[in-house]
């Protein structure tokens, strides 16, 4: 499925590298090419983790972009990836957004699928075209590969090799989800936020200990961290210590940091486009971003324990996530709010500057504190490139 | 429901009217007030989603009544100042009221929330059920657990507020 990307919507790039015009978060004509050029195109895309359906016959539903999928374990245990969409006359096959399934049947002409993909019946084939062969009537799979459990896909027939892909990122992966017993999931936050993708992966390292009073209030203190940036992942590891307890919180158990053991560092990885994964003191992570429209995005945050976890443990993540880190997380509330914020801002066209650690306006930096926002510059860049904005001045 | 008295009706409802009174008029101190004082007390807010596939996350989760008194601070002092308020209308209906010994009942409720960001475009916020467990303390109503279970798995906004 190669949907074609058209010619570069009309935009001129200011010449400062430091400069984002806002316009990119509010002009449709870019979110359309964005769909076809990104979200359909030769890139990887996070569609699920393993643990969200770990028996056979368990499944999921979600979008990319606007492109129905069905994540599904088949009966022979292996993870598969289909287009959510009939063989026969293209009707949506399955409208659950999770469950578990022997098979698929679309009610339109009681067509059934195995939860393998392929046709196991079709009423009437005596009497179909010459160009029915059951065999090839199978749900259409697409290009999938899977990471540490993560589930990526690709609609694009030519996504490159994923370790090149992930360069960097796969090591911060790895302390994230990489764990040897696997994960087991513990369930979702989702909410829609009224803004663009790319404000979201725009989120910097700047803001970190300044917006969000939690981190002081709560005396936490950001030890030496290492922000990376490569062309399709970015991201931070660093250790963030509690420091002495303000005695802020009443009960602060809520904070403690209880399996410093596998790995006592915090880890967030940007994959591109979209997806987020954190770890954060015992919370694991995956945060799957689905792109509703210019100033839509839904997000699914789907919280993981390990494999072998002690019931105290998970009883722990599960409040852990379930009071810190999400829509209605103590440090990441604040967050969204100013997603929202910076949509409508942005409505006003004028220009985003960054200035945290940037030393030189000419050229795109590579070596960032942890506090610097200037690791944004090299994947504005990227994405400038890749959609094929020119530079003010350039040809 | 068999000998339900109407005063005990008309002390929990009074106890729920004061519950979305609170919320709607931002009053967060006496939203943890209509809670037992007792260490047990809880408040979970999850979806329906999470609790029908038996998955634990919550999207709110006081387990203790010092996890209660800890989100007046989220609300009041770590998240003061950073986001665009929005104001809210809490509807509920009571379903059921059963007793469960002299001084403690169960009850559901539908809830709905509708709230106000953009000043021109109230909508809903969330729908769902309350289940709670509601103890007669000294004469007065109070909430030993309250679950408000939201049918509105993927939520239109960041939330501040409990439901
Ligand atoms: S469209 Fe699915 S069976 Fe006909
Ligand atoms: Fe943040």
């Amino acid at each position: 499925m190669n949907m074609k990307a058209g010619a570069a919507p009309d935009l001129a790039w200011p010449s400062d590298v430091t400069d984002v015009p806002s316009e990119v978060f509010v002009r449709k004509d870019i979110f359309e090419e964005e769909l076809e050029r990104i979200f359909y195109g030769p890139y990887w895309h996070t569609v699920g983790h393993e643990a969200e359906i770990p028996n056979p016959g368990d499944f999921k539903t979600i979008d990319l972009g606007r492109v129905p999928l069905l994540v599904a374990r088949g009966k022979d245990g292996v993870v598969r990836v289909f287009i959510n969409a009939c063989s026969h006359r293209q009707n949506q096959v399955e409208t659950a957004p999770c469950g578990n399934r022997k098979g698929f049947e679309c009610p339109y002409h009681r067509w059934t699928f195995k939860n393998d993909g392929s046709l196991a019946g079709c009423p009437g084939s005596e009497d179909f075209s010459p160009k029915f062969r059951k065999e090839d009537y199978g749900l259409k799979q697409v290009n999938m590969t899977n990471v540490f459990g993560l589930i990526l896909v690709s609609l694009a027939d030519n996504p490159p090799d994923i370790d090149t892909y992930l360069d960097r990122g796969k090591q911060n992966l790895e302390k994230q989800i990489g764990h040897k017993e696997g994960l087991q999931l513990l369930g979702y936050q989702k909410v829609r936020y009224g803004c663009n993708w790319k404000v979201i992966m725009d989120n910097d390292g700047y803001h970190a200990p300044l917006l969000h009073t939690g981190f002081r209030l709560l005396g936490w203190q950001s030890g030496g961290g290492e922000q990376f940036v490569r062309d399709y992942s970015a991201g931070v590891e660093s250790q963030l210590v509690p420091g002495k307890s303000t005695g802020i919180l009443k009960d602060s158990s809520l904070i403690e940091f209880k399996d410093s053991q596998w790995d006592a560092g915090s880890f967030v990885t940007g994959i591109f486009p979209a997806t987020i994964l954190v770890k954060h003191m015992d919370v694991i992570s995956i945060r799957f971003p689905i792109v509703r429209s210019v100033d839509c995005t839904e997000i699914h945050y789907a919280y993981f324990a390990k494999g072998g976890d002690s019931e105290e443990t998970i009883k722990h993540r599960v409040r852990q996530a379930s009071n810190l880190l999400g829509p209605c997380g103590m440090i990441s509330m604040e967050d969204a709010a100013i997603f929202r914020r910076i949509q409508l801002a942005a409505e006003a066209r004028g220009t985003a500057i960054f200035q945290k650690g940037v030393k030189d306006l000419k050229s795109i930096p590579n070596q960032f504190l942890q506090n610097d926002e200037s690791p944004n510059i090299p994947r504005w860049d990227h994405y400038r490139r890749l959609m094929g904005f020119s530079k003010k001045g350039e040809a | 429901m068999s000998s339900m008295t109407q005063e005990v009706l008309a002390t929990i409802d009074d106890l729920q009217n004061r519950y979305i009174a609170a919320l709607d008029g931002k009053d967060i101190t006496a939203w943890a007030g209509t809670f037992s004082e007792q260490d047990e007390a809880t408040y979970i807010c999850r979806s329906a989603e999470n609790e029908a596939m038996g998955w634990p996350i919550a999207l709110m989760l006081d387990d203790c009544r010092a996890r209660i008194l800890d989100r007046i601070t989220f609300i009041t002092k770590i998240w003061k100042g950073t986001f665009q308020d929005y104001r809210t209308r809490h509807f509920t209906q009571r379903l059921s009221c059963e007793q469960e010994s002299d001084t403690v009942f169960r009850v559901r409720s539908n809830f709905s929330i509708e709230y106000t960001l953009d000043p021109n475009a109230s909508s809903t916020l969330a729908t769902g059920l309350y289940e709670d467990v509601v103890v007669i303390e000294k004469g007065e109503a109070r909430f030993l657990s309250k679950r408000a279970v939201y049918d509105t798995t993927v939520l239109p906004n960041y939330i501040v507020y409990p439901f």
